[in-house]
């Protein structure tokens, strides 16, 4: 299948060249960090949730943690936007790649898993905490493979692209 | 300065400071003093944190020596071999020591008795005295390569030494040609582990910083094992990403800086167990405001772990070519 001649246009626009080629500190590490950071809240926040509702830390009270949402979707949009700024500079490398599908579809389903676990745990007043965690477990055991699945497939894009650009095969 | 400096200055902190720590560890199980104990515990955590910079920079040495006619491979292949045996036992002693250090930390409400249990202290036990034996040997192959004074007039020579220098050898080859997947597989590792350490260390310093009031400090405790898991995987996979491509790690400007970091952050959580600044907090309930040393205490960790991820993520930014 022939890639689109739209990558190709995104590649040589200013901003995609800057990213990938710059020498200055600020241009592909400085975004590549800013998502790492956005990883570890947003999963970081998930797994303590996750891991209290599994029944770790049994004497923490479980709906005070309804505040970690904050950090999730903080997490969640310093991803999007430094996802974004890195798809800008390879759009080949990622649109090219199954496993960039992969990583997209596991993190809907982590994010979905979370809100669904938000809404049938944290925002049901009436719940006592054990019933809380049996009516989350098995929300929280998905979300949690879910995230490993997602990390995973994300860490694994730098080596099982096919393209790293247009006209040049990885 | 460059890091035979480094070395020099470092080399003799793990071979007396497990040594110091081993005899402190002694009396205090004779004594049965519980502060000696974490006073020892928190030195071996210490010496464990010190240790990944010692041996680190031992490669840097050996690059600044390459050149001198009068030294010999062998002898630096042979302690190169000891120290990574000395190493390895003296960050598996680090380990248990910082749970035997945690389960003290909350002995204040622990359902299980007081402190660390008796297998976990004669672990640390036999551990620390393995890695004094150890780090000896290091200490001493080390010795031969400089002082051929204390040589009589024989090349010297290392079982252990020849060991160790074979184990380099086979983490390398593993890391390296074994496969090409291994390295794809620790990356993933060594995020998951940052995920760990920074979930359960940030809520936790979240908290002190008045972020989440509602929940009391005490039970939030339980997840810093998990944290010292995802750090525990960290420094086996980093170290074995080092022993992969040590030449492209070790005069890496943004990697020393990484190293120093871990160094600095470390010791911020290792301040939580060994002062008592987590003892008064421990009996924080919920909406109470934390003092103001111990936020001092959180942002440190918040910003040195961030930082952490960032140099890291840098590495090859530093790339020497």
């Amino acid at each position: 299948m022939a890639v689109p001649l739209i990558f190709k246009t995104i590649e040589e626009s200013g901003i995609s060249t800057w990213i990938r080629d710059s020498p200055s500190f600020f241009a592909y590490w400085f975004i590549l960090s800013f998502h790492a950071i956005g990883m570890g809240l947003l999963v970081g926040a998930s797994v303590v949730i996750d891991l209290r509702i599994l029944g770790v830390a049994r004497d923490l009270p479980l709906s005070p943690l309804k505040g970690l949402y904050g950090i999730i979707w903080t997490g969640f949009w310093i991803q999007v936007a430094s996802g974004l700024l890195l798809l800008i500079a390879y759009p080949t490398k990622a649109f090219t790649n199954p496993d960039f599908y992969l990583k997209l579809t596991l993190i809907g389903l982590a994010v979905a898993f979370m809100q669904k676990l938000r809404q049938r745990v944290f925002s049901d007043s009436t719940l006592t905490e054990p019933e809380m965690m049996t009516k989350g477990k098995a929300l929280a055991t998905w979300s949690l493979v879910f995230w490993v699945g997602a990390v995973t497939a994300g860490r694994l894009l730098a080596y099982t692209y096919n393209y790293l650009k247009y006209d040049y095969r990885g | 300065m460059n890091l035979a400096h480094v070395h020099l200055l470092l080399n003799h902190i793990p071979v007396l400071g497990t040594l110091i720590a081993l005899g402190l560890f002694l009396v205090s199980l004779v004594a049965n003093h519980d502060d000696l104990k974490q006073t020892s515990l928190a030195l071996f955590s210490l010496v464990a944190l010190l240790a990944i910079p010692t041996y680190i920079s031992g490669s840097g040495a050996q690059g600044a020596l390459k050149e001198s006619p009068d030294v010999s491979m062998s002898a630096i292949e042979a302690h190169q071999g000891a120290a990574l045996l000395a190493f390895i036992s003296m960050e598996i002693t680090g380990a248990a020591s910082l749970i035997g250090l945690w389960r003290f930390s909350r002995t204040v409400k622990n359902p299980w008795g007081s402190g660390p249990g008796r297998l976990n202290l004669l672990t640390v036990l036999f551990l620390a005295a393995l890695s004094s034996g150890l780090m000896a040997v290091a200490g001493n192959t080390g010795g031969d390569i400089r002082h051929s004074e204390i040589l009589a007039g024989q090349e010297a020579t290392s079982t252990i030494g020849a060991v160790g220098a074979g184990l380099t050898e086979a983490i390398h080859h593993f890391v390296i040609d074994s496969s090409m997947w291994v390295w794809p597989i620790l990356e993933d590792l060594h995020f998951l582990g940052l995920i760990l350490l920074l979930g359960s260390v940030g809520v936790l310093n979240l908290r002190i910083l008045g972020f989440l009031k509602q929940l009391p400090l005490a039970p939030l405790h339980r997840f810093i094992p998990w944290g010292i898991a995802g750090f525990g995987i960290n420094v086996v996979t980093g170290f074995l990403f080092y022993l992969g491509m040590p030449d492209f790690y070790i005069l890496n400007i943004v990697f020393q800086l990484k190293m120093f970091t871990i160094l600095l952050a470390g010791t911020t959580l290792l301040v939580f167990y060994c002062t008592s600044a987590f003892r008064s907090l421990e009996n924080l309930g919920p909406g109470e405001d934390a003092p103001l040393f111990a936020k001092f205490i959180a942002v440190s960790s918040i910003v040195l772990w961030i930082a952490v991820i960032v140099l890291g993520r840098y590495i090859p930014f530093g790339e020497v070519t």
